[in-house]
């Protein structure tokens, strides 16, 4: 059972573009209220299950991800989520206060970012002398976002934590997330994510000046 | 046997795991199971025939997820799959009395609103599964956990079967579904659509389901179904925690809740259903005799009428100039926001009106309907003259609603009341008939019995009619209130219905309306009226029915009404001059300050010139800041919101001297096919409202004809889309071909008379300009700049 009591805040504030702005109370506020208000109606859930990548030829589609699972022969499979409500409370919110809206919607964001690595935690302590790659999800890179539909199944996401996709492979409930992460025995170099894979990439403001999130 | 015969039987035993079993003898992962009856029917039906022999009544054939959807990739199509499935299950059958069940299972993919599949196309899906299981005895839907889907699933089977249905839903331990259903607006829901059993299954183990049971046996008289798991899982390692002796003990508790139906869900095998057979042997079934309840609901709010409930009547464009404009342009929002300010001033229940001559308002009802109730929980009022309306509101409504009326005409009655009935609704009773209005209470009540008998007589039990002794105005008929008050008692006490009463129409005439309204309502609701219709914005009115619960001692312990009247002192109102600038409010996003200074302003100015040299200039400065990393996009649209809000006012203004709206110039947006994020495209159509423009907003999902049909019809030349995902670009190149490509969006010489802006996440300048766009935008404040670009 996985529980979110805080979010983090400074990852909120990156999504919502607002690196190197000075916060007036106001702002303070409304971040106040969009953080307690993520944590009452989000519902974590979390999913994992181990594949022989030899077994599921599929798994390997596209250099990206060959590259990224060298030398293991295992992998983890895991999806996350925060819940339908989440989608229901920013959906509701749009009508009466966007601005609002769009500071909740970078919090579910985040939410679902510290689920998974709560996820994280759980996987690298049921694989204690195993060493583990990061997450990488389908649309990453050439890593088909089809996939998404694949995973699901094989954990039996709708069933378990009421996870599916729709005609165009996009997660509902919306603040979700499927990955696959190697396993190894040996020692794995450890690549940074970096902004290729990252959606915020064409209007990061640390990208304009010229820095780095550090992601 | 059939199974109105084994309804006689003191229990009903189903039968165990399918995917359980399966898995046992090696079924790969990722296999669909639905496959291996074709491929390997010998299996499936030794795993029929092992659960027949522990002793069950009914098999389930293996046809849970033989959907088209599901199926898509197989290489097989849902009538090969499904009446193979039904042969399997019936040949195992064979010489013995178990029947077999259609089983089928969820779509796979959500349903409108959170996700994009449309109720009308799961309900095409279910149709084809249905058909396809001619040969089956039963239609079991099970581990649903979309009210609204299984609302789909139902209607199907109705429609196009005569089978019994039976149906179960998944809870978690919260007592609610994944997407929120809560126990009794199931029973209310399902029950109203008349399926004949009712029930639960999966996701926890039978201990666990103790509690869901017991809620659901307070709101249904239906045999209860239940298929629990073999216990609680581990959802990594897909054990189960219980054998089949604790098992069938645990549900054995049960059957003082009135349990008939028993069997098992994951995890279990023919050694449960041998051991519940065993256990159940010498017990005897209890019938269910739940407290008879007037209740309505949505799929995740149920409204008890024990009490006074406020309807809130807001949503009608009687007599309201904005809400006719808003619906001769398809503006949504302004529907939305008149429901979600009703709701958050108290209304418990919606009306929803949307009739006007010049729209074709079953299709308006129906996008109303969705729309409002992917915004709001409160159950709805589904409130038109027409008959076929009323049907498609009701259709496409998820939950157990109000009809907004009948009346004791023939021709009413057997219109309306038939509608009523197959969807399981409550329905609104006016007391008048061919002759009008009967003047006295005698006449009134006299129609209400008629009008209760009909109900009564095509199968709608008591507590689904409310009753409306129509309020006539004091000034005109001042005797005659009390006709309405005496009717509404003998109602009340006489027929054993709720009342319902439209109230503000007691004032019209009158100096301060609403002290006579507030004091009429009070009068009602001491003789008996369940059911006001209001206007809940109106302070008065919410707070004597908030303040009659608490004196009438409903409000127990007066939570609820100290929980909506502490906090009013303790708000502080924001200390600001009334003379404060609308520069100054809209630049730092302080919505009631600018409110206030352009009301003070319209006194003296013309209204163009304060959008000109204050507003546009405000927002303009915002926009700057925006771009140059001083505000963010919160503040930039708190300041949107501000300069939204001066608007409107303004937009009053121009509407009341009958001077048409103030619009730089219409602009189509829309989020593209199979693209379900929208909230980048909210935002731009917030900036763009804010800045004069007349945004016709599609939504999201929306088909390239639609956008290209929208634009030749309402003679549009700029069009944004928007697309998060790669996966969707697609859909937008799709849209700007079509656009491109239809004639009527040609000039002569064949080039586009649209001009087309796109955005979204992974869009760039130069994918936009590859797939034919006109411009690209980075962000909103950029989509506001093309626009004064383009239309000025």
């Amino acid at each position: 059972m996985i529980e979110l009591t805080a979010l983090n805040r400074q990852e909120c504030i990156r999504y919502l573009g607002g690196a190197g702005v000075e916060m007036n109370s106001q702002m303070e506020e409304l971040l106040n209220i969009c953080e307690k208000e993520i944590i009452d109606s989000a519902q974590p859930k979390f999913l994992y299950k181990e594949v022989t990548l030899a077994d599921s030829p599929f798994l390997l589609q596209g250099e990206d991800i060959q590259s990224h699972l060298k030398g293991c022969d295992k992998a983890v499979l895991i999806c996350a989520t925060v819940g339908l409500s989440v989608d229901n409370l920013i959906r509701r919110t749009q009508i009466s206060n966007m601005a609002k809206a769009v500071v909740l919607d970078s919090f579910a964001s985040v939410a679902v970012e510290q689920v998974c690595e709560k996820g994280d935690l759980l996987i690298a302590s049921k694989y204690p002398n195993k060493h583990l790659t990061f997450r990488f999800s389908p649309g990453y890179g050439d890593y088909p976002i089809e996939l998404q539909k694949r995973f699901l199944d094989i954990l039996d996401a709708q069933r378990k934590i009421g996870l599916c996709t729709n005609d165009s492979f996009l997660l509902t409930p919306t603040k979700s997330v499927t990955a696959i992460m190697g396993i190894s025995d040996k020692e794995i170099e450890q690549k940074k994510r970096g902004c290729a894979i990252c959606t915020l990439r064409g209007e990061c403001r640390y990208r304009k000046a010229g820095t780095h999130c550090g992601f | 046997m059939d199974f109105k015969s084994l309804l006689k039987k003191e229990f009903v035993f189903l039968d165990g795991a399918m995917g359980t079993m399966l898995q046992k003898s090696g079924l790969p992962v990722g296999e669909m199971p639905e496959i291996l009856g074709i491929t390997n029917g010998e299996l499936i039906e030794k795993i029929h025939r092992e659960y027949i022999d522990a002793g069950a009544d009914i098999v389930y054939a293996n046809t849970f997820g033989a959907n088209r959807y599901k199926l898509a990739n197989s290489g097989y199509d849902v009538s090969q799959v499904i009446e193979k499935a039904v042969s399997n299950a019936k040949k195992a059958a064979a010489g013995t009395e178990t029947l077999v069940a259609l089983d089928i299972g969820p779509i796979g993919q959500l349903l409108e609103p959170a996700g994009s599949m449309a109720f009308e196309e799961a309900y095409d899906i279910f149709k084809e599964q249905i058909i396809a299981g001619k040969n089956a005895d039963l239609i079991v839907f099970e581990t649903m956990t979309d009210l609204y889907e299984i609302k789909a699933a139902v209607l199907a089977a109705k429609e196009n079967s005569d089978k019994p249905i039976v149906c179960t839903m998944t809870f978690e331990k919260n007592m609610r579904t994944f997407t929120g259903v809560s126990v009794s607006s199931m029973a209310l829901t399902l029950g109203g659509l008349g399926v004949d059993a009712l029930g639960v299954n999966c996701s926890l183990g039978p201990d666990e389901l103790y509690p869901v049971i017991e809620e659901l046996s307070k709101w249904t008289n239906l045999p209860i179904v239940v298929k629990p798991n073999a216990g609680l899982p581990d959802p990594n390692s897909n054990t189960y925690s219980v054998g089949a002796e604790y098992f069938a003990e645990s549900i054995a508790k049960m059957i003082p809740l009135g349990v008939k139906f028993v069997g098992g869900c994951c995890g279990t095998s023919p050694e449960y259903i041998a051991k519940l057979r065993q256990v159940f042997g010498e017990k005897h079934f209890c019938k269910n005799l739940c407290p008879v309840t007037s209740a309505v609901c949505s799929a995740s709010n149920t409204v008890n009428i024990n009490q006074p409930r406020i309807i809130g009547e807001r949503i009608n464009p009687t007599g309201k100039k904005l809400f006719k404009e808003a619906l001769k342009n398809n503006d949504m929002d302004y529907i939305l926001s008149q429901a979600v300010s009703q709701v958050s001033a108290g209304a418990e229940i919606l009306d929803v009106n949307v009739g006007l001559p010049e729209i074709d308002e079953k299709d308006m009802m129906v996008r109303a309907v969705k729309a409002i109730q992917s915004v709001t929980d409160v159950p709805l009022q589904i409130d038109s003259t027409k008959p076929d309306v009323i049907e498609a509101g009701l259709r496409a409504y998820n939950g157990k609603a109000i009809v907004n009326s009948v009346n004791g005409e023939e021709k009413s009655l057997s219109q309306i009341l038939p509608i009523v009935k197959k969807y399981g609704a409550s329905v609104v009773g006016l007391t008048l008939d061919e002759n009008g209005i009967p003047k006295t209470s005698e006449e009134r009540f006299k129609i209400a019995e008629k009008i209760l008998n009909r109900a009564l007589q095509e199968g709608i039990p008591r507590e689904n009619v409310f009753i409306d002794c129509l309020t006539l105005t004091a000034s005109a008929e001042q005797q005659g209130v009390n006709e309405t008050l005496n009717a509404l008692h003998r109602v009340k006490t006489e027929l054993g219905c709720k009342t319902v009463l439209g109230v503000s129409n007691i004032s019209f005439g009158l100096p301060n309306r609403e002290l006579i309204n507030s004091t009429f309502l009070t009068m009602a609701m001491q003789m008996g009226l369940d059911l006001p219709i209001i206007n809940p914005n109106a302070q008065a009115m919410t707070g004597a029915v908030r303040a009659f619960r608490v004196l009438a001692d409903f409000d127990k312990n007066s939570l609820d009404f100290i929980s909506a009247y502490s906090g009013v002192t303790a708000n502080p109102t924001p200390t600001t001059k009334a003379d404060s600038d609308v520069f100054h409010a809209v630049t730092n996003g302080l919505k009631d300050e600018g409110a206030k200074a352009v009301e003070e302003l319209l006194k003296t100015n013309d209204p163009m010139d304060i959008i000109n040299n204050k507003l546009i200039p405000a927002l303009d400065k915002v926009g700057d800041d925006f771009e140059t990393g001083k505000v963010f996009l919160p503040q930039l649209i708190q300041s949107a919101n501000t300069a939204q809000a001066c608007f409107e006012l303004i937009k009053k203004k121009l509407t009341a001297e009958n001077n048409s709206p103030v619009s730089k110039g219409k602009i189509i947006l829309a989020t593209v096919k199979g693209d379900i994020h929208d909230i980048g495209k909210n935002i731009v159509k917030v900036l763009l409202d804010n800045y004069g423009y007349t945004v016709v907003d599609l939504g999201r999902d929306v088909d390239p004809s639609v956008i290209a049909e929208t634009a030749v019809k309402e003679n549009i030349r700029m069009i944004g889309l928007s697309a998060l995902m790669t996966t969707t670009l697609k859909s937008m190149e799709d849209t700007i071909t079509l656009v491109r490509n239809t004639k009527e969006l040609q000039n002569p010489d064949g080039s586009s008379k649209c001009v087309i802006f796109v955005g979204g996440a992974v869009l760039t300048e130069d994918y936009a300009m590859k797939i034919g766009a006109d411009y690209y935008c980075k962000d909103a404040k950029e989509s506001v700049d093309t626009a004064k670009k383009v239309l000025g």
